[in-house]
């Protein structure tokens, strides 16, 4: 490996100095013949085969040593301006093969390299930030999800402890069991919402528009939870408009308006009201979807839309702080906006507004 | 009783899918493969099968589509762990009548199974009934306590729709759907008015009644 990089610095050097010898060979060469056709028109002179040669040989020899010289102190300036910023460089690109994140590269003085280099170096420490932070995210990520998975398994592992116990009543007996399905339930909603978000995130997605009834899409997704508020005597207020028609990925959307429902279902007690509605112009359709839930601080709502927050953070309610990330990856790819109204015990309102046809489309 | 072939190549998952059938009043028969299910098909006769989708050997697809080949009207519902539109398609594609994604609630694997044997049932006899009603699509005539009740053709089919999915709402645009090309601006309206004529047709029958979802459909619930 060494033996190689001489070798490959050997003939860059003799390169170097063919370079130069042709160079200053080939000035030297046009100063000569200008400076003696000169001199032997204006005074007379003669040359003879004899002086030629002698000053030929000297010149000659003049010529080896300036490109020689020449060479030298290119390769000292090279040396300076070149190799050093590229041997600080490759060394911190190094570091961070080996994944360390936090290397930086000092910045060299303004006048002794070139520009480029200065233009490199800031690049280099943006994308060192860059990586830092994303790994930062990843570490918390995963931290997040052993944890979020760690926790339904415990309670399944320990529920399956006390079922084996012999003389458990029936009624200790079902509690049992029903805490092993809602804790394996909330595992599987889970890795559902991860491996979503995962292909949302990871994917170049691109989204298939098509035009379709927005007011049909909502009634139908709406339906869906038509169990949910019989039983829990829930409220449901519709006002939406007729033949409201957009162009977009109803599949992605889809996604949207079912998270933001389970979410108004989840929080809202019996005898509470879910509104939905559609309004649109012309070139925006918003859909507002209220509950009379328990509603949010400001502090937690600048959160809600963050991977595993959780507002409620005894988990009272079952969730995984998934459902709400998800939603805002969507509206970001279908370029649209999502805002949230909420006080505590005042209840929660999404507002979703989107384009009805894409700006690509226009 | 009724007989459900349960094709699953997890023997605890089969094991417990057909736990819970048994409980629900059918008889399961589980089967950890798709050349087993052929077996089982040509001994005897079963009224719905459910597979899954990812199995050694023949896959649900290849098996659900061997299945179709020869008949046509057993319901078939897929259970499986792919969640994605694409599979989903190809699944409906080749005449599957329902999917669920795994992990599977049981309960509502029962539910449904009772919801697909009672459409085949109706989709067989093309007719349902409830109570003192009858309704014959072949005649495409409605009956209360044996007497003709006279209904105009779309009439006809917005009830029978409903009376095919009891307790489920459908939104105008359902119910609308597969009866008429109409214009779609005005149409979902109309649905209105059809069910106004609708229920003062009915006012005699008291099996059943045709409520208003607010603001998103309607549904025929049995009293």
């Amino acid at each position: 490996m060494n033996g190689e990089k001489r070798k490959r610095l050997i003939v860059s050097g003799i390169i170097d100095y063919l370079i130069f010898f042709a160079f200053v060979s080939f000035m030297i060469t046009c100063c000569i013949m200008l400076f003696v056709s000169t001199l032997s028109r204006t005074l007379g002179v003669t040359l003879t085969g004899d002086n030629l040669e002698e000053a030929a040989k000297l010149t000659f020899v003049n010529v080896v040593f300036l490109s020689l010289l020449f060479c030298i102190v290119d390769l000292i300036r090279r040396r300076w301006t070149v190799s050093r910023p590229v041997r600080r460089i490759t060394e911190a690109a190094e570091r961070i093969c080996q994944g360390d994140f936090s290397v930086r590269i000092e910045p060299i003085g303004r006048f002794a390299t070139d520009e480029t280099f200065h233009t490199i170096i800031d690049c280099f420490n943006q994308m060192a930030q860059e990586l830092a932070s994303v790994e930062t995210l990843r570490t918390d990520f995963i931290a997040n999800v052993s944890h979020e998975m760690k926790t339904p398994l415990a309670v399944m592992q320990n529920y399956g402890t006390l079922l084996q116990a012999p003389e458990l009543s029936d009624v200790k007996r079902m509690e049992y069991a029903r805490g092993v399905t809602d804790a394996s339930r909330r595992l599987a909603d889970m890795m559902t919402n991860i491996l979503k978000l995962n292909r949302l995130e990871n994917q170049q997605i691109y989204p298939k528009t098509a035009e379709f009834d927005l007011g049909e899409q909502l009634c139908e997704c709406l339906l869906q939870y038509e169990n949910i508020w019989e039983k829990a005597e829930i409220e449901i207020d519709t006002d939406i408009e007729d033949n409201v028609k957009v162009k977009a990925d109803e599949e992605l959307l889809g996604l949207v308006w079912n998270n933001l429902f389970s979410n108004a279902f989840k929080f809202t007690k019996a005898g509470g009201k879910v509104t939905v509605a559609l309004l649109s112009d012309e070139t925006y359709a918003t859909v507002r979807v209220q509950d009379t839930g328990c509603g949010m601080t400001p502090e937690v709502g600048a959160h809600i839309f963050e991977k595993f927050y959780q507002g409620d953070t005894s988990h009272s309610v079952q969730g995984n702080g998934l459902g709400l990330a998800l939603v805002k990856r969507v509206i970001d790819i279908l370029q649209g906006e999502i805002g949230v109204e909420s006080a505590p015990g005042k209840g929660t309102t999404f507002t979703v507004k989107i384009r009805r046809v894409p700006y690509e489309l226009e | 009783m009724l007989k459900i072939l349960v094709v699953e190549d997890d023997r605890e998952l089969n094991r417990t899918v057909c736990t819970c059938l048994h409980h629900s009043g059918y008889e399961a028969v589980g089967c950890l493969n798709g050349a087993e299910a052929y077996d089982m098909l040509y001994a005897g006769m079963f009224d719905l099968i459910v597979s899954d989708i990812m199995m050694p050997g023949v896959d649900g697809y290849e098996f659900a589509q061997s299945v179709r080949e020869v008949n046509e009207e057993i319901p078939i519902l897929f259970m499986t762990a792919r969640d994605d539109i694409a599979s989903k398609q190809r699944g409906f594609r080749i005449g599957v009548d329902d999917y669920m994604v795994k992990p599977i609630d049981l309960e509502e694997l029962s539910l449904r199974i009772g919801a697909l044997l009672r459409r085949a049932k109706i989709a067989a006899s093309r007719k349902v009934e409830t109570g003192s009603f009858l309704m014959d699509a072949d005649e495409h005539t409605a009956y209360l306590n044996g007497e003709e009740i006279p209904m105009t053709n779309r009439e006809f089919s917005i009830l029978y729709k409903l009376l095919s999915y009891p307790k489920k709402t459908f939104t105008r645009t359902q119910l609308m759907d597969e009866f008429w090309d109409a214009d779609t601006e005005t149409a979902p309206r109309a649905v209105d008015v059809y069910i106004t004529k609708l229920r003062s047709k009915l006012t005699d029958c008291h099996d059943f009644e045709i409520v208003t979802v607010h603001g998103l459909g309607y549904k025929a619930v049995m009293r």
